[in-house]
C-alpha cells in the first residue's frame, strides 16, 4: 500500500511517500511564511525523488489542524483536489493526534500541545493511543488544573519552538508542587510512525473533509458571544 | 486548434470555476456566492470567506466539469486569479491551480484579477483596440489603457478607497443591508439631487477618491440628526450617485479624448450599477464611442472572466511555475 502524508499545519511542511512500513521519500523543512509558494513545489519533489507517480498511491493522509489557519488550507486543498481528481482514498487526522503516533509513548499520558497564542493552547490527551481528552482550544491555566487531577505520570509533546516556554510556565504554575511525575519532549516529526498508524483509518469523501480549527473566527465568537475562557 | 482554458477565481467571497473556449465561449460556469453568510457580519470577513473556500472547492470544481461535460484531462491550460485580494481568499485557488497543474502536467496561467474584469467584457463581444477600461468594484477604482490583448497602462487609480466600498459604507449609514451598493442603486433612481456633496478630486489627473466623499455623508447624516431633521435616503442616495457618477465620468471621458481613443468598456462589479451605466451611455452617444459593459452575470467575481483572461495571458505565453503565490495587492501588467 502506498501513502502520500502532508502537514502543513504548524511552520513546517512535513510530507512523504511510504510504502509498506518504508520511506519513500520525505521532506520535513521549516518553510514559515513560505508554506504557500513552495509547499506544493517539495511535494513535487518527494514525488520525483521516490519515482512514484501520484496516479501510483493507494491513499492519501493530510493533517487538518489544528495549528494555522491558511497553513493548514495549503495541504488541505492539496489534499482535497488530489482525492477528488485521481479518485484518491482520503483520511485525515489532526495535528495532536499525529504529535501522539508519532512520539508512541507508554505508561504515561500523553498530552500534545500547540502554542495557540494568550495564554492558549491546543491540546489532546492520550493514554497508549487512545483519546482520553478531546481535542479542544483550552486555557493552559484549566488544562493544567485538569491533568493534575489525574494524577499520574504525564508527558507533554510540544514543538521545540514552545518547549523553553512550556518549561517555564510548569515552574511558575508550580505544576511540580501536585504533580512532580511529568516531563516536556520535542516532537521528534516521525512521520512513519504516524503513517503506520493511520493507514487503515477510515476513508472519508474527499468533498467532505476539512480543517479542524478547533476556534470560530473572531467575527463568529463576537456575534454568537462565545467565550472559550468560561 | 480549440483552446479549453479553466479558471479559478476565489479572491473574496465568491468561489467559481468556469470552462471557456478560446476566450470568447463559455462552456460552464459556476459559481458558490457567500453573500448569505457575511450578510450578518455587514462586510466580508476574510477567515470566514477562506473557510467557506475551502468547504466548497471540490463541489464548485465538479459541478463545472459535469455541466461542461468535460474532464480536467480535456482541458489545455488552467488559469487563476493569484491577485490582489483577501491573501487566505486567494491562497485556496491559487492551491488549487497549481495541485490541477501539477497532477494534470497542465500550464499554469497567472491572471490578475483586474485583468479578468476587462475581460468580462469579452465574452458579450470582443473587445476592440485600443480601449479605455474602467474599473469600478468593492476593491478597485482604476483607469487603464490597453493598446491590444493583454496589454495594460494604468491611467491612475483611487488614493484611497474603492468606490464600491464607498457604497457599501455609505449604504451601512443609510441603514441598508450589506450589499449595499445596488440598494443604494434603487433608492437614487427614486431619489432627488437635493444634498450637496463634494466632487472628491475634482482635478486633471487620472486617480479618483472615495473616502472624502464617503466622511461627507456620514457628517451630513450627523448633522442633520443633530437639528432635529429626518434624512431623505432617496434622495440622499440620488445626491451621492450623482457626485460619484460626475467624479467617474468626468475623468474617463477626459481620458477618451486625451489618448484618442474611440472604444470604452466599464468593467467590475460596480459596473452593474444601472445610474453609472446609463449615464457612460449617454456620454458615448453623445461623443461616438464604442461603448461595452458586462452582462450583470459577468460583472460580479466570477471564472469566466479569468478564463477568458487567461486565453490571452496564454497566447501571451505567460506562464507560472508551482511556486506562484497569491498576492493581496500588485500592479496590472
Amino acid at each position: 500500500m502506498r501513502l502520500f502524508y502532508i502537514d502543513t499545519s504548524s511552520n513546517w511542511l512535513l510530507t512523504g511517500i511510504y510504502e509498506d512500513n518504508k520511506i519513500l521519500a520525505e521532506v520535513k523543512i521549516k518553510l514559515g511564511s513560505l508554506m504557500s509558494k513552495s509547499a506544493l513545489e517539495k511535494v513535487a519533489e518527494v514525488f520525483r525523488k521516490s519515482s512514484i507517480e501520484p496516479t501510483d498511491i493507494d491513499k492519501i493522509i493530510v493533517v487538518s489542524g489544528p495549528g494555522s489557519y491558511t497553513g493548514i488550507r495549503i495541504g488541505m486543498t492539496i489534499a482535497k483536489i488530489y482525492a477528488y481528481t485521481f479518485k484518491k482514498e482520503i483520511t485525515t487526522i489532526t495535528s495532536l493526534e499525529a504529535m501522539n503516533l508519532s512520539e508512541d509513548l507508554k505508561e504515561t499520558y500523553a498530552v500534545s500541545l500547540i502554542d495557540a497564542r494568550r495564554g492558549f493552547v491546543y491540546a489532546g490527551i492520550y493514554k497508549d493511543n487512545e483519546i482520553i481528552f478531546k481535542n479542544q482550544y483550552i486555557k493552559l491555566d484549566k488544562l493544567l488544573d485538569y491533568i493534575k487531577t489525574l494524577n499520574a505520570k504525564v508527558t507533554f509533546i510540544t514543538d521545540q519552538e514552545y518547549i523553553k516556554t512550556l518549561e517555564e510556565i510548569l515552574i511558575e504554575k508550580e505544576f511540580a508542587e501536585t504533580n512532580k511525575n511529568y516531563n516536556v519532549i520535542e516532537y521528534t516529526k516521525n512521520l512513519l510512525n504516524i503513517v503506520s498508524k493511520t493507514k487503515d483509518k477510515k476513508e472519508i469523501n474527499p468533498h467532505l473533509v476539512e480543517p479542524t480549527y478547533l476556534k470560530l473566527t473572531e467575527a463568529e465568537e463576537n456575534l454568537r458571544n462565545v467565550h472559550y475562557d468560561n | 486548434m480549440d483552446i479549453y482554458i479553466l479558471g479559478i477565481e476565489s479572491s473574496c467571497d465568491e468561489t467559481s470555476f468556469s470552462i471557456v473556449k478560446n476566450g470568447v465561449q463559455e462552456i460552464s460556469t459556476v459559481i458558490s456566492t457567500q453573500i448569505d453568510i457575511h450578510k450578518e457580519y455587514g462586510g466580508v470577513v476574510p477567515e470566514i470567506a477562506s473557510r467557506a473556500h475551502i468547504k466548497n472547492i471540490t463541489f464548485v470544481l465538479e459541478e463545472c466539469l459535469e455541466r461542461a461535460n468535460m474532464k480536467v484531462e480535456d482541458i489545455d491550460a488552467i488559469a487563476v486569479t493569484y491577485g490582489p485580494g483577501l491573501i487566505g481568499s486567494l491562497l485556496v485557488g491559487v492551491e488549487c491551480a497549481k495541485t490541477l497543474s501539477f497532477l494534470y502536467k497542465k500550464p499554469l496561467i497567472p491572471v490578475h484579477h483586474i485583468a479578468g474584469h476587462i475581460y468580462a467584457n469579452n465574452l458579450v463581444k470582443r473587445l476592440e483596440f485600443p480601449l479605455i477600461s474602467l474599473v469600478i468594484s468593492g476593491g478597485h477604482t482604476e483607469l487603464i489603457y490597453m493598446e491590444k490583448d493583454y496589454s495594460f497602462k494604468k491611467l491612475g487609480s483611487t488614493l484611497d478607497d474603492a468606490v464600491g466600498e464607498c457604497y457599501d459604507k455609505v449604504a451601512k449609514v443609510l441603514d441598508l443591508e450589506y450589499p449595499g451598493g445596488p440598494k443604494i442603486d434603487k433608492l437614487a433612481d427614486r431619489g432627488k439631487i437635493t444634498y450637496n456633496l463634494p466632487i472628491p478630486l475634482n482635478d486633471d489627473t487620472y486617480n479618483f477618491s472615495f473616502s472624502g466623499l464617503k466622511s461627507a455623508v456620514i457628517n451630513l447624516c450627523h448633522n442633520e440628526e443633530q437639528r432635529g431633521k429626518t434624512i431623505n435616503k432617496e434622495d440622499l442616495a440620488a445626491s451621492f450617485q450623482d457626485v460619484v457618477i460626475k467624479s467617474l465620468t468626468k475623468k474617463t471621458m477626459h481620458a477618451l479624448k486625451e489618448y484618442n481613443v474611440k472604444n470604452l468598456i466599464l468593467a467590475g462589479g460596480v459596473a452593474a450599477n444601472s445610474g453609472i451605466r446609463e449615464s457612460f451611455r449617454k456620454l458615448c452617444e453623445e461623443n461616438s464611442i464604442n461603448y461595452t459593459f458586462p452582462d450583470i452575470k459577468y460583472a460580479t467575481d466570477n471564472a469566466a472572466m479569468i478564463a477568458s483572461a487567461g486565453y490571452y495571458a496564454y497566447l501571451d505565453g505567460r506562464r507560472a511555475d508551482l511556486t506562484l503565490n497569491a498576492t493581496s495587492s500588485d500592479e496590472l501588467k
